[in-house]
């Protein structure tokens, strides 16, 4: 390296030569930080670094000068060659060099390392305002979790931001190892979410190599225990380069009923950390305790949304062990209450209040808020469904999901639960804390309740019942010369029997023909009914 | 005799309800033409008719209906009674047909009123309010020797509960005899951009068929009738791609007098 160069890289090193300098800062814990932070010294000299006298400042990052010192080096503080030198809480696992709560702030603010010959290092994070808080620029704000690590290990760009990156925290250890394969934490899923017992899924873990060396195929190995598993799994983990992150499935197979944790691990020969080699996933196999039975997702009055559910299990069961979502996930808790009985309904309520106002009878015991309510989408987006309804203990093991279609469902008709399908149900504003109304056999395969209305908006209830399981319907109305007048509801999926209530506005009065169009890969199927509007034409 | 006959058979519209015959459209066949379409005969008869319709193939929407015409002069009168549809659906007709026609031209005034058949008849049930009345006129005129052109609105006014299906403005041309073309254009409606409908008629005696096709969507007719002395038989389908099939049934008759000028 010629003089210049030298001069350069000194000049843009945030850390002062000849000093230990700042590897690893953790301030963000998830929860509670207390006795978890830590800050993390490394020498990377081949000689003992004495400490004495070096002071560890926190710096509020929200007004100019706020400095505090957390920490003094003592007389026998000293860092061995190429070694870490950790500050930090109880709950620091190894037990740190010094043992203190260092109270960080979650950002932006920053740290500095004032030595007795007047040297510093800064080292902030966050949006700070204030210069003095960090070098070149600050490091970015990390996730709770995550710690803030010097990667690699010697880097020194002049700038905490470029220096720092989020990463696992591994106090004492080398944040970029030699030799390191890693599992992304909470990053693991089951496909599908709920399989059946006796049935197979995937496991997809997050494989990182965390390491600076790669590794092979059939280096690394990949294993899956769990209580859902009759025996654990195993398999050669793909080769990753260093750096480099990608996703495994893991087959899993002859599923046992239950809730568990699939425990995933990699194994990697010479692996340097092993605390970040496993991350577990919390799981159902077959149906959960609760199922969801009803779903209100656009009331036409002001009773609010409300989702019913159905204890499926033979013992009684307390509401608030459960959690109720949309496609976001399941974060709305609901209010405790009296234990649902077995086989017994519930409704979950936006606002338990206005739906009783709205359906009195409802056994208020059974009633229960959730709070936050994620309102419910009323239009399908590009895939076709409009949103999900998602239901999960407190803990995360998934309980019921339902996704459905908002298409061709007037305001405030339901869906429910009839069998294995879904249908809107027929009983206008639906049945909460009922059962659906059975549909029975309908003569000539389509029918229409009542024959005759009014013009002024009444909803007609068709029928149908079809020759095949499953198609594609639609209704549509004519007049007596066979013009088409509107469609009146889909193309819906329907199975043998369906029902589809509809809303009959702005229709002139007259005598129309209602026709069921069902479509199956076996071939169509047509009915007409005669509908009689009465009223006067303007 | 074949001019009365060209007269029985020329072209109607598929459009009618309660006094619709198995005749083709255009027809001032009496006594349809006049309860139907207020489209007076050319010819003076003395009339009488039974008429049947399943409507798209559904049992419970029959219209069964009876007619008798007459005439005096060139006056023209029509009297006729129809039942359509189940109890809880139907309702009943009594039709009144009234106008002037000669060999060249004649107009015509019609009025229908209707009753739902949703109660017992009775003296009160029928004097109560909610019947529908409607009433409305036609005219056709002879172009050339056989070219004729006609015009029917049947529901210039309406009153009370509405009809069953709105029936505007229809006009029409029809070139031949027995043997003939026609064309026909029928006016929007809400929701519609009107009908467009092309026929033909084929005579060999004592056999008459015809053939329609109208737009709006696709869809087409074909009659059959025979005339033998005074009695007339005929028989109509209407296909339609999603409803089926209409199928109209109609026994008539029919004996001309003379007509004064």
């Amino acid at each position: 390296m010629s003089a210049l160069s030298l001069v350069v890289a000194v000049a843009l090193n945030c850390a002062p030569a000849g000093h230990p300098f700042v590897a690893e800062v953790y301030y963000d814990a998830p929860g509670d930080d207390t006795g978890q932070e830590f800050v993390e010294l490394w020498n990377d000299s081949d000689s003992s670094r004495v400490l004495t006298g070096l002071r560890l400042q926190a710096g509020d990052g929200a007004g100019p000068g706020r400095w505090t010192t957390k920490w003094t080096g003592g007389p026998g503080d000293a860092v061995k060659p190429h070694s870490r030198f950790v500050i930090g809480g109880s709950a620091v696992s190894p037990r740190p060099d010094v043992v203190l709560t260092l109270d960080l702030q979650n950002g932006p603010d920053g740290l500095r390392l004032l030595w007795p010959d007047g040297a510093t290092e800064v080292v902030g994070w966050g949006a700070l305002e204030f210069a003095e808080y960090y070098c070149g620029a600050p490091a970015p704000d990390v996730p709770g979790g995550q710690s803030l690590a010097r990667i690699p290990d010697r880097a020194s760009t002049g700038s905490n931001a470029g220096d720092f990156h989020p990463a696992e925290p591994s106090p004492g250890l080398a944040n970029q190892r030699s030799v390191d394969a890693t599992l992304l934490r909470h990053r693991s899923a089951l496909e599908p979410e709920q399989p059946s017992p006796g049935g197979s899924a995937t496991l997809e873990v997050m494989l990182v190599n965390a390491g600076a060396t790669a590794w092979g195929v059939d280096d690394a190995a990949l294993r899956v225990t769990s209580e859902l598993l009759g025996a654990p799994v195993s398999l050669n983990a793909p080769a990753v380069a260093p750096g480099e992150t990608t996703r495994v499935s893991i087959p899993l197979a002859t599923l046992r009923e239950g809730r568990g944790a699939f425990a995933a691990s990699v194994h990697l020969v010479g692996d340097e950390a092993n605390a970040n080699d496993a991350d577990t996933l919390l799981a159902r196999v077959g149906a959960g305790p609760l199922e969801i039975s009803e779903i209100q997702f656009h009331p036409a009055a002001a009773e609010g949304e409300w989702v019913e559910v159905r204890n499926t299990s033979h013992a009684p069961l307390a509401l608030e062990g459960f959690e109720l979502g949309d496609h976001a996930g399941a974060g709305g808790s609901i209010e405790a209450g009296p234990p649902l009985a077995a086989d017994s309904l519930a409704v979950l309520a936006q606002d338990p209040t206005a739906l009783r106002m709205a359906y009195p009878a409802l056994d208020a015991s059974r009633l229960r808020r959730v709070s936050p309510w994620a309102a419910l989408n009323n239009s399908d987006d590009a895939t076709g469904l409009a949103d999900q309804v998602v239901l999960a203990e407190t803990d995360g093991v998934p309980v019921d999901r339902v996704g459905y279609s908002a298409s061709g469902i007037a305001a405030g008709v339901t869906l429910e639960r009839a069998g294995d399908t879904w249908r809107p149900s027929p009983t206008a504003g639906g049945t909460p804390l009922a059962p659906p109304r059975p549909v029975g056999p309908v003569a000539g395969g389509f029918r229409a309740d009542p024959r005759r209305v009014r013009t002024d908006g009444e909803t007609v209830n068709f029928a149908w019942e079809l020759p095949w399981g499953a198609a594609k319907v639609t209704l549509e109305l004519y007049d007596m010369e066979g013009h088409r007048q509107r469609r009146l509801a889909g193309p819906v999926d329907s199975g043998v029997h369906g029902e589809r209530p509809v809303t009959l506005d702005a229709l002139a009065p007259g005598l129309y023909l209602a026709v069921l169009r069902a479509e199956s890969a076996d071939g169509t199927f047509t009915r007409v009914t005669p509908l009689r509007v009465d009223g006067t034409r303007p | 005799m074949r001019r009365v006959l060209a007269a029985l058979l020329l072209a109607r519209a598929a459009a009618a309800q309660d006094f619709s015959g198995a005749s083709p459209a255009g027809s001032t066949r009496a006594p349809d033409g006049l309860l139907d379409r207020a489209l007076p005969p050319a010819t003076a008869t003395i009339t009488a008719a039974a008429s049947q319709t399943r409507w798209w193939g559904l049992p419970d929407l029959e219209t069964r209906s009876v007619a008798v015409g007459g005439s005096f002069h060139s006056w023209r009168a029509a009297l006729g009674l129809s039942q359509t549809g189940e109890p809880e659906l139907g309702w009943t007709s009594l039709g009144l047909g009234f106008g002037a026609a000669s060999e060249r031209a004649g107009a015509g005034l019609r009025a229908c009123a209707r009753r739902d058949r949703d109660a017992p008849w009775s003296v009160a049930h029928a004097l109560t309010t909610g019947d529908g009345v409607e009433a409305g006129a036609g005219a056709w005129i002879m172009a050339g020797d056989a070219v004729r052109a006609w015009a029917s609105a049947p529901q210039v006014w309406t009153s009370g509960a509405s009809p069953p299906l709105m029936r505007p403005l229809e006009l029409g041309i029809r070139i031949g005899d027995v043997d003939a073309a026609w064309v026909r254009l029928v006016a929007p409606r809400a929701g519609d951009d009107g009908e467009r409908a092309l026929g033909v008629a084929l005579h060999v005696a004592p056999l008459q068929v015809w053939a329609e096709a109208r737009d709006a969507p696709l869809r087409g007719s074909v009659g059959l009738s025979a005339a033998v002395a005074v009695l007339r038989v005929a028989a109509r389908i209407d296909a339609h791609p999603v409803l089926g099939e209409t199928v109209r049934l109609s026994l008539a008759w029919a004996r001309e007098r003379r007509s004064h000028p």
